[in-house]
């Protein structure tokens, strides 16, 4: 044979060898937000470029969608158009509404698979993110990262003002009067904030959700999503605080300050105190300039918190390999090294209890007080609020609270007014349900 | 075209005033470009400062190329741009013409359904659009995002004008010269009809670069983004929140090549206006 | 070749004939039609599959009415009542108003004025043309990016520069009685540029000696501009205005990535609320309704503003 001929021979070969092997990775796209500060994208394509070299017969596909919200109709849009993600990162609240629409798999076969029972896998995360994972008897969704809001301060503004900063501000009592001594005024305008909270879309309702708690409060119910508790004393206790500072103690700005302008804000030491997610502690830590510490939300009745963070989902209509392909990935990504190190990256707290066995946890929550405080206020944290069309319902009250922090609107009747719109939105939901009775 | 003036009072404080309003406009771009090259300063209380006094960085720049794959955005939106005008200019042409030429039964109100276009963009029918697309196989394809606005009634109604001002002399004189119906077209109308043509694909170009929502809804990888949506995703994605700087060097890297395009061919671009018939 | 003459002859005296030339005419007008429609064809097919087809689709669905859990399916009203007693598709017709109202108006005004201003061809206007043009070129979700910095409360843009001047800190976009207007005066900074664009064309195809005729007649400039600019740039306003009514509605980048409609619905606008309705709350009977509803309002818009188009361009042919 000429040298031409086989050189083309051999290329042939390696082609038809190389398309052969290529063909047998199972290829999977796994849909994910990034709904804090920090190079969250950049380090999930690492970690999946990692996962691909690890397992040669899977190429996963990371696809960034934005915000939890958007992620979440990215994800609806791609299933209805017959083409689901294996997996999807998914805002641990919106899982119920998935099982609803019966859009994700129910993932107990899976785990039996494994040859696990439902209770040990579930056992390996925390009882706080149980409630949003599993629920009608079988697994949704598998934890992936979770968060708490954390109280922020400036320690050296405390020192400023003569606070001390190390006994930060635990009842609400406590809270006003930090702030009030916090806030600088200069004539007639503010120089700093005492407090500043998030107000928009999602972050308000979580921390609404964590102040109601701390207030008593059940927000919602957790084992049927189509009741809500926005008309309550609790809520209405909750608001009215907010209501107080803005207005009548005037610590906190009027309207609504997005997340991004309260970060900035607490950087350029114009808030001294900011309510803010775990997940936004490494950030704020590599780039803080003035001192700071963090807290739990302060209480008026009890310690008590909302979790936030995402969980993994499998969408319906995927191929076997595709779903064993998922199952393996979901399974890595919240194994314990993964988990602690992502928590490490980020600040939000690793689900998997495995991970702070580790020793480079170990070591990571010695060096780290600040990152301790979130694991400390987990045994206070409840489940997601999660209903039916969740995210109407919940932008049934945050359209009322920001009414509320504009000054355009009182407590009491903003908390009726939208527990009206929650419950005209969870109507359809519940006709078929609750109020669906035998002829 | 330069017109002698005297400066009277009146005409220097109409250019005063018209300084002033530029100066303004242009305060946002040019903390853009000031802020793309200032290093990275959380807590900065001067973030907002136009004044260059750093020491300039390409640190924002670097993390925004990293953070999104700005050449294959580009890429794709200009596949998207030129690839829904190429069509476009192939039907508008075709129809335009019949309309500013040919004489047949109920023409106007076909033309009527045309106009209905104008206002019933594709993302007011996303929903039925994005079922179409997904039959037709062209979800998450840039053939997609292209699809819908093969048809263009506007570029109906310029080329519909453009035609009427040509006048009939030259037509008719290229069929006693026993030219044929498509070497007419081809070779006499066409030629003329070009400022009419650059004009709608001026139009057609800057409105489809800047197409977000739909874009949105079809594309869901990443290979397939357009600058929009991996721009939006880019800046709303916490990612890079409170890092402003990043931000602007990624609108920066988004916006240069056009202003660059447009400074240089500016007169052409205004000029094509005046040609096409819109007076 | 006699023969040929012969029946040529014969072909014309037979054509004179009212009959033969009515004949021969309609052959003519059937082949006139036949062209049309195949130069039709293609614009036709794809108005079909994504103008027309999607119209009756959504028609259709404003009329559906689906139960939560069954799959029974009903016709009739009730996704037109339930948006007409929805507060908030009220506030996003309010809404649009306004902004159509506060967007349209300054930045026809803006575009003409500076047109008007910068239409000498000095390098000085050029480069002043360029500036005001560049907005144009920024898709908007750039736009958006950047004045998600010039609105930022204390630290921003707008705040930090007008603290200079004594004036107190605004929340831009999370006061809701100011967020619409802040959003207002992003498209208007947006889009004035390419509107100055038309004026520019338009005013470059007055002749000059129009001008100077009014000028000798001793007309200053106010009264040029009123007796000659604004009537001959008649037909390129009203395409300007039909182009910025269309921004007006189909416009909402700015909307989904500044404010997601809030605070409290004070930014919410047609279109954002459609898209809410289909992709947030699954509501597709009350966004196909409100797509209806929206789109006859604008059919009606259009069809005045385009009949009044239509005249000023038959005045100018």
């Amino acid at each position: 044979m000429s040298r031409l001929a086989s050189a083309a021979l051999a290329a042939a070969l390696t082609f038809a060898i190389g398309s052969g092997a290529a063909s047998a990775a199972t290829e999977i796209e796994m849909f994910f937000p990034v709904p804090v500060e920090g190079q969250l994208a950049k380090e999930m394509k690492r970690l999946i470029e990692r996962f691909n070299t690890e397992h040669p017969d899977i190429k996963a596909t990371p696809v960034y969608t934005g915000s939890y919200d958007e992620t979440n109709i990215k994800t609806r849009a791609a299933i209805k158009a017959g083409r689901p993600p294996a997996a999807v990162i998914m805002s641990a609240n919106f899982v119920l509404e998935y099982q609803i629409n019966d859009e994700i798999q129910a993932l107990d076969p899976l785990v039996a698979a494994g040859g696990e029972t439902a209770d040990a896998y579930m056992g390996r995360f925390w009882p706080a993110l149980h409630g949003n994972a599993r629920f009608a008897g079988k697994i949704w969704a598998v934890p992936f990262h979770n968060s708490t809001p954390l109280l922020y301060y400036n320690v050296d503004h405390f020192k400023e003002a003569g606070l001390d900063p190390s006994r930060p501000p635990a009842t609400w009592a406590e809270w006003v009067d930090a702030a009030k001594k916090l806030t600088v005024r200069d004539g007639g305008s503010i120089k700093r904030y005492g407090v500043m909270i998030p107000g928009n879309y999602d972050y308000l309702g979580w921390i609404m959700t964590a102040l109601t708690m701390s207030n008593g409060g059940l927000y919602y119910n957790p084992e049927f999503g189509g009741e809500v508790y926005y008309d309550s004393p609790s809520m209405l206790g909750a608001l009215s605080l907010v209501d107080d500072m803005v207005h009548k103690h005037k610590v906190m700005p009027e309207g609504v300050t997005d997340g991004k302008a309260v970060s900035t804000a607490f950087f350029a030491g114009q808030a001294s105190m900011v309510l803010l997610s775990t997940g936004s502690l490494s950030f704020i830590r590599e780039n803080m300039k003035a001192n700071y510490a963090v807290a739990f939300v302060p209480r008026n009745l009890r310690n008590a918190v909302a979790i936030g963070g995402a969980s993994l989902i499998m969408p319906k209509g995927l191929s076997e390999e595709q779903k064993k392909a998922s199952w393996t990935l979901i399974n890595w990504l919240t194994g314990p090294e993964v988990s602690g190190h992502w928590s490490r990256f980020t600040g939000y707290f690793a689900p998997n209890k495995g991970a702070y066995e580790l020793p480079e946890m170990k070591e990571f929550i010695a060096k780290n007080p600040d990152a301790k405080v979130a694991l400390d206020q987990l045994q206070y944290a409840q489940s997601w609020f999660a209903t039916y069309n969740t995210v109407a319902v919940r932008k049934a009250l945050e359209d009322e609270v920001q009414a509320v922090l504009s000054g355009k609107r009182k407590p009491a009747e903003a908390v009726k007014a939208a527990q009206a719109k929650a419950d005209e939105i969870m109507r359809p939901y519940v006709e078929q349900t609750a109020l669906k009775l035998p002829n | 075209m330069v017109t002698m003036r005297r400066a009277s009072p009146a005409a220097l404080l109409g250019i005063a005033a018209v300084s002033a309003v530029v100066l303004v406009w242009s305060t946002p771009l040019l903390w853009m470009a000031i802020a793309a090259f200032r290093p990275q300063n959380f807590g900065g209380l001067d973030m907002a400062a136009l004044w260059p006094d750093f020491t300039p960085t390409l640190a924002n720049f670097a993390e925004a190329l990293d953070s999104a794959d700005f050449a294959l955005l580009y890429l794709n939106t200009v596949v998207v741009c030129l690839g829904t005008l190429a069509v476009q200019l192939a039907t508008v042409t075709l129809s335009g013409y019949a309309f500013a030429r040919l004489r047949f039964p109920g023409k106007e109100w076909v033309f009527y359904g045309f106009l209905l276009q104008l206002m019933l963009v594709p993302p007011i029918l996303i929903v039925p659009n994005l079922i179409t697309i997904t039959r037709l196989g062209l979800y998450d394809s840039l053939l997609g995002i292209m699809a819908p606005y093969f048809a263009s009634a506007f570029g109906v109604f310029l080329m519909r004008q453009t035609f009427r001002t040509i006048p009939k002399d030259f037509e008719e004189a290229a069929i006693v010269d026993g030219a044929s119906w498509w070497q007419l077209v081809w070779r006499v109308l066409v030629p003329l009809a070009r400022p009419g043509m650059v004009a709608f694909g001026i139009v057609s170009v800057v409105s489809h670069w800047n197409e977000f929502l739909w874009p949105l809804m079809v594309i869901s990888s990443p290979d397939n983004q357009t600058l929009t949506i991996g721009l939006a995703s880019f800046t709303r994605g916490a990612e890079s929140a409170s890092q402003w700087g990043v931000i602007a060097a990624g609108t920066f890297l988004v916006a240069a090549p056009l202003l660059t395009a447009f400074a240089l061919f500016q007169r052409q671009f205004v000029n094509s206006f005046l040609f096409s018939g819109v007076k | 070749m006699e023969g040929a003459g012969l029946v040529a002859e014969v072909e014309s005296r037979f054509a004179t004939l009212p009959v033969a030339r009515r004949r021969e005419a309609g052959l003519r007008r059937r082949a006139e039609v036949r062209r049309a429609a195949l130069l039709l064809a293609p614009s036709l097919l794809f108005l079909a599959a994504f103008t027309y087809w999607p119209i009756g689709q959504v028609i259709g669905q404003s009329l559906t009415i689906t139960t939560f859990g069954t799959d029974a399916v009903g016709f009739g009203l009730g996704n037109f009542r339930r948006l007409l007693a929805d507060a908030s598709f009220g506030h996003a017709l309010a809404n649009n108003l306004f902004y159509a109202l506060g967007t349209i108006l300054p930045s026809v005004a803006l575009a003409l004025a500076l047109a008007v201003g910068l239409q000498d061809a000095t390098r000085f206007n050029a480069a002043l043309r360029t500036v005001v043009f560049f907005p144009v070129l920024l898709p908007l979700v750039a736009a958006a990016a950047l004045f998600m910095f010039v609105f930022l409360p204390g630290i921003g843009l707008l705040d930090y520069h007008l603290a200079k001047l004594g004036v107190p800190s605004t929340n831009w976009l999370g006061n809701p009685d100011i967020a619409l207007w802040s959003l207002v005066g992003l498209t208007v900074w947006k889009n004035a540029g390419y509107y100055m664009l038309f004026f520019l064309a338009g005013l470059q195809a007055i002749p000059l000696d129009l001008y100077e005729a009014a000028r000798i007649e001793g007309a200053g400039p106010w009264a040029r501009f009123r007796r000659i600019t604004l009537p001959l740039l008649g037909p390129t306003m009203a395409f300007v205005l039909v182009i910025a009514l269309v921004n007006v509605i189909t416009q909402v980048d700015h909307v989904v990535v500044l404010t997601e409609g809030g605070p409290s619905d004070s930014t919410n606008l047609l279109l954002f609320y459609i898209y809410q309705q289909a992709h947030e709350n699954y509501d597709y009977g009350k966004a196909a309704a409100a797509t209806v509803l929206s789109v006859a309002g604008l059919l009606a818009l259009s069809f005045l503003s385009l009949r009044t188009l239509e005249r000023g361009i038959h005045y100018e042919a």
